[in-house]
């Protein structure tokens, strides 16, 4: 690991001024030291965001005439996962199963949903050392005709490494959208608009291709739920190769309102699939105004993944993500 | 007076004869219906609580004033030459107190006959260069600074790209092939198997390469004091360590200390000193200052070996009573570099059933990876996954119940070696097994299929050595106050070898199991004991204790006699009877065990044991069998065992707690290699995919399922004098292919390559649907 400096901010502001190119933040750390341990990252300082306090806060909030939910960006997984607000709630229990399907115990009490929102590929190229792979500013990826079984089949390239979080694709079915500080102001993103597909005009100082539209010195502060409609409900289905601590494979999470079982809003996310987490949207337009039958959630779930495009080896995603978004559906 | 004689050791499926020195009276073993106080008893382990309150001093544990920390600089090529390397800014960092590399050699360049710094290295990890430094991170920053240019070199990964034609050398100016013709065993003929045969199956499989994932990586520590130096190694072997320390270093093996108190998990990679302890050892004399070097977790996975993967072809040919009439099995291995590793792929196919016609012939090339090294049962877990899974194969043929055909084929003496057993419990382990499981039943358990979730049940045998045999030795003191120190040479790498030395002294002594203190993992108190390889340890060293302790009673009896005034009276007139020895013509004559040793001052009774030879003519081997149930989801390809019973015969049981535990271990492990755990390879870079515990997966609590371990526990009292054999290796023989065996049994499709994941089982089910589709157009 090369050597860094750390410093405690004790204010967003002052954490905002110390941000640069290479002075980065730290909340959890649980990707963040990995990464400079592997040597894959190298920041030269670290600032550490969660002497700030206030900012691991949960809180219902009007907003017009609809209510929402603040989560504080430095939330660790653990704390998300017993909020019973969100477990007890039908329509925002997914973020629950999101978080609680995450790592490991350990990891979920130190890692933050911010963190986890901005984490990085998990691709064992990406955090190869030796891999000069395209997302951290090579020539290309080595996935792509390589040892792609974890590998996205939607979205194509130039790196098809998938975004790891699950959270992610909890929050993309729940329309979350993001409060972001940043030294001109704050700005409020949707999460949709948040990911980006891998693009080679964005590329950090380390050469590091962003997932994220999150400039280098800007904070996430803040992760906004709207509180469902009535009679919504939300599920989130991860597949893994082990039955704890993994990554998913695919999975799907679902928010759905339903009046006398004929679908009236749909937001379908799926995760495993792509370089960031996939909103669905020929998923929703199956099921908007139809009864969900059977033949319904066959319809949708092939509609997942019509424009699928596997790689040699993870053709075996195609039916388990139809699979998992059966399940999503059915519950 | 000692004599010198000849006897038979099995060591992980190969037999050797050796000569073994003969110092006193056969000891006749622990019959059926001995009562025992200790022996046979669920005993908590003696270092238990050291061990889960942190007290245990490990290897990675150790800190001497000064310590130095070593770091190895590794090749990021899987096969290169290097053209350039220049050091100056390491050596200039501060707190660099040596670096080393070809063009500045330690001392000694070599250890066990093998260059360590090199033009060229031939895989990933290849020592480079090493540093030593006031810590880990100095170390680290020095080799960061460390400049080498790499011609990189082509590279094969695998057998087959290593084996091709046009493929290129994995060493240069070496062949590719380590065994071409391979080795090959032959009784009877495949043409007459195949003749005799009503029914043939043909099966390919696939094995993967299986990662150790010791907990406590691989490390040593090294202080010298004048002219001695002490070696702290996280080993498996203490006297090999020893030996290769002292013969690497050119000095006298007296002046070599080994110390293993405890190991963080061996299972078959710590088998003795490595570069890093001689660099270790180097450093420490040039500097006079203690150096440690420990591996991390990646260096682990890439360089501490691994079980080498196969390709096998299996063909097995039955009359339709199930009658085997040919067991043919060819496996190709790769290996690593410079090989290394066990390939007995084909020892389970030679003895596990009585069969007139058996071929078997194993194959290796070197791959541009590091060696592979033994691990749990090498070459039985590779080999057992395609016979059993062929005999699984053949049972459906047949409409056969798999245990009957396994039964219909039971072999009453070995195969091979046409020798009788000196006890075979096999047949009691199929029963003990089939009533636990409910084998009877099973149909029942396929039939409760919920949702896309369908289940099933297999079976899979299993043979092993684990018979032991000397040379093993062991020394025991009776102290002033009655206790008793036992010193046995061998290391406890965690199977509970400390607790059962324990028992067995406490039993034979017939002291209670507190005044009892054993020695292991430290060559200086304690006279030769074996590593821990091939399931010996307990069958080799627990008769050497009871040798010892029989010595030391002989000493202590003659004693007693002389107090109680019966210097006259025959030795076998006493016996030991609850701390006291007691004179059997007159039961009133007795005196108390700490009352003759009170008497005797600072004089020490010291005696000691060795272990006799294995009986003649007899073939000495474990048995088991392993009934699994599944639940197979069809949709998203989980495999979820949900039930394991594991039934062995071992002998006696001396620990049903510590052996329980054994039990549990392998078949963990044989649940990682039969469904989660793949080293990967990129076949573009040469680089490993998965040097880490994220990728690597190996099963975490929720994949575990209720294992119930039932033993035959009939005493082998030919093998013996304590009646056991070992149980370190035969739990992971037998799981992975009864995991196997039982996922066709729910889904009816035979998934041959493993480890069996939900992309390998959507892909067979996938491919079988078509298939049908396809029959049925």
């Amino acid at each position: 690991m090369k050597p860094f400096s750390h410093g405690n901010a004790t204010s967003i502001e002052e954490a905002l001024e110390a941000l640069s190119g290479m002075s980065w933040p730290l909340a959890g750390g649980t990707d963040l030291l990995a990464l400079m341990k592997e040597e894959v990252a190298a920041p030269e300082r670290l600032v550490n965001l969660k002497t700030i306090l206030g900012l691991d806060a949960i809180a219902e909030r009007q907003s017009g005439n609809e209510n929402e939910w603040h989560i504080g960006a430095l939330t660790t997984l653990s704390a998300l996962s017993q909020t019973p607000a969100f477990a007890d709630h039908l329509g925002l229990r997914c973020l629950v199963q999101a978080a609680q399907e995450s790592a490991s115990p350990q990891l979920r009490h130190m890692a933050t949903l911010g963190g986890n929102l901005v984490q990085r590929p998990r691709c064992w190229y990406f955090r190869n050392r030796h891999v000069p792979c395209w997302r951290k500013g090579g020539r290309r990826c080595f996935a792509f005709k390589g040892e792609n079984k974890y590998h996205t089949i939607l979205g194509g390239g130039p790196c098809y490494a998938v975004h790891p979080s699950d959270p992610a694709v909890a929050l993309l079915a729940l329309n979350a959208s993001l409060l972001i500080a940043g030294a001109q102001g704050r700005r409020v993103v949707s999460l949709e608009d948040f990911y980006v597909m891998p693009r080679p005009d964005r590329q950090r100082e380390d050469g590091y291709h962003p997932v994220t539209i999150l400039e280098p010195n800007e904070i996430l502060t803040a992760i906004v739920v709207p509180e469902p409609q009535a009679n919504s409900r939300s599920v989130y289905v991860k597949r893994t190769e082990r039955g704890a601590w993994d990554f998913a494979l695919v999975s799907a999470a679902a928010s759905l309102r339903l009046e006398d079982d004929v679908v009236k809003e749909a937001r379908i996310a799926l995760g495993g699939v792509a370089a960031i987490p996939w909103r669905a949207n020929a998923v929703e337009e199956v099921l908007i105004g139809q009864p969900l039958s059977p033949e319904l959630i066959e319809h949708a779930a092939g509609a997942a993944v019509a424009e699928a495009k596997p790689l040699e080896h993870n053709a075996y995603k195609v039916d388990l993500i139809k699979g998992a978004l059966r399940q999503a559906l059915q519950i | 007076m000692p004599t010198i004689r000849k006897t038979q050791v099995e060591f992980e499926g190969r037999i050797e004869e050796r000569e073994v020195i003969v110092e006193e009276e056969h000891i006749e073993s622990w019959g059926h219906d001995v009562e025992m106080r200790w022996v046979g008893k669920p005993t908590p382990r003696v270092d238990g609580i050291a061990r889960v309150t942190g007290k245990a001093v490990y290897t990675h544990d150790i800190q001497l004033p000064g310590m130095l920390i070593g770091r190895f600089l590794r090749s990021p090529f899987p096969h290169a030459r290097i053209t350039r390397i220049d050091s100056s800014a390491a050596e200039a960092l501060p707190g660099v107190s040596l670096v080393w590399h070809k063009g500045k050699q330690p001392a000694v360049r070599s250890l066990d006959g093998r260059a360590i710094f090199v033009d060229e290295v031939n895989y990933e990890g290849a020592e480079v260069a090493f540093v030593a430094a006031r810590d880990e991170r100095v170390a680290e920053d020095a080799l960061a600074l460390i400049e080498v240019d790499y011609e990189p070199l082509p590279f094969a990964s695998d057998f087959h790209t290593a084996t091709a034609a046009d493929a290129p050398s994995v060493v240069l100016g070496e062949d590719n092939w380590i065994d071409r013709e391979g080795d090959l065993y032959e009784r009877g003929s495949v043409e007459a198997g195949l003749t005799d045969a009503d029914v043939v199956v043909e099966l390919e499989f696939t094995t993967p390469v299986a990662a150790h994932c010791c907990l406590e990586t691989h490390g040593s520590a090294v202080a010298w004091e004048g002219d001695l130096v002490t070696v702290w190694h996280s080993t498996q072997s203490i006297f090999g360590t020893r030996s290769s320390v002292a013969e690497a270093l050119e000095i006298p093996m007296d002046r070599v200390r080994v110390i293993s108190d405890y190991i963080g998990g061996g299972f078959g990679s710590k088998w003795g000193a490595e570069a890093f302890t001689l660099m270790a050892a180097l450093a420490a004399r040039e500097t006079g200052r203690p150096v440690k070097v420990v591996l991390n977790r990646e260096e682990e996975h890439l360089v501490a070996g691994y079980r080498p993967g196969t390709y096998q072809r299996v063909r097995l040919g039955a009359k339709q009573d199930g009658t085997l009439t040919l067991i043919e099995q060819e496996a190709d291995v790769t290996t690593g570099a410079f090989g290394g590793g066990g390939h007995v792929v084909g020892g389970p196919a030679k003895d596990l059933y009585l069969c007139p016609n058996v071929r078997t012939r194993v194959r290796a090339a070197r791959a541009n990876t590091d060696g592979a090294r033994a691990f749990r049962a090498p070459g039985y877990v590779e080999g057992t996954v395609a016979l059993e899974g062929a005999m699984d194969a053949l049972a459906h043929k047949l409409r056969m119940d798999p245990l009957a055909l396994r039964l219909a084929n039971y072999a009453e003496k070995s195969p091979s070696r046409g020798q009788s057993y000196s006890y075979k419990g096999l047949r009691r382990a199929y029963e003990m097994g089939a009533e636990r499981f409910g084998w009877s039943d099973r149909t029942a358990s396929a039939q409760s299929d919920e949702g896309p979730w369908r289940r099933g049940v297999g079976m899979a045998s299993q043979i092993w050595g684990g018979g032991g045999g000397p040379p093993a030795n062991a020394i025991v003191k009776l102290l002033p106050d009655g206790t008793a120190e036992v010193a046995v040479g061998v290391q406890d790498i965690g199977t509970g070898t400390k607790t059962v030395l324990t028992q067995v002294a406490a039993e034979e002594l017939g002291l209670p199991l507190s005044a009892v203190r054993c020695v292991v993992g430290d060559t200086l108190p304690a006279p030769f004991g074996p590593g821990s390889g091939g399931s010996v340890t307990l069958a080799s060293s627990t008769p050497a204790v009871r040798s010892a302790c029989r010595e030391a009673l002989r000493q202590l009896i003659e004693l007693a006699a002389i107090m109680l005034g019966l210097e006259e009276a025959p030795a076998g007139d006493f016996t030991v009877e609850e701390g006291e020895i007691v004179y059997g013509p007159d039961p009133e004559k007795r005196i108390p065990f700490n009352q003759v040793t009170a008497k005797m001052g600072n004089y020490m009774i010291v005696a000691k044991g060795a272990r006799g030879p294995n009986p003649e003519d007899r073939a000495v081997n474990t048995f088991g069998a392993h009934y699994v149930q599944v639940a197979v989801n069809v949709e998203t390809g989980q495999v979820r065992v949900e039930r394991l019973v594991a039934a062995h015969d071992i002998g006696r049981v001396v620990n049903p707690l510590t052996a329980e535990s054994q039990v549990f271990g392998g078949v963990v492990m044989a649940l990682g290699y039969g469904t989660t755990e793949e080293r990967v390879i990129d076949p573009d870079t040469g680089l490993q995919l998965t040097p880490n515990l994220e990728e690597y997966k190996v099963p975490v609590m929720v994949d575990i399922p209720e294992i119930e371990v039932v033993f035959v526990d009939v005493p082998d009292v030919e093998a013996n004098s304590v009646g056991s054999k070992g149980l370190g290796e035969p739990p992971i023989i037998p799981a992975a292919a009864a995991i196997a065996n039982a996922v066709f049994d729910a889904v009816g499709v035979r998934v041959t390559d493993l480890p069996i994941t939900p992309k390998r089982l959507l892909a067979a089910l996938r491919q079988a649907a078509t298939e049908s589709k396809e029959g049925t157009r």
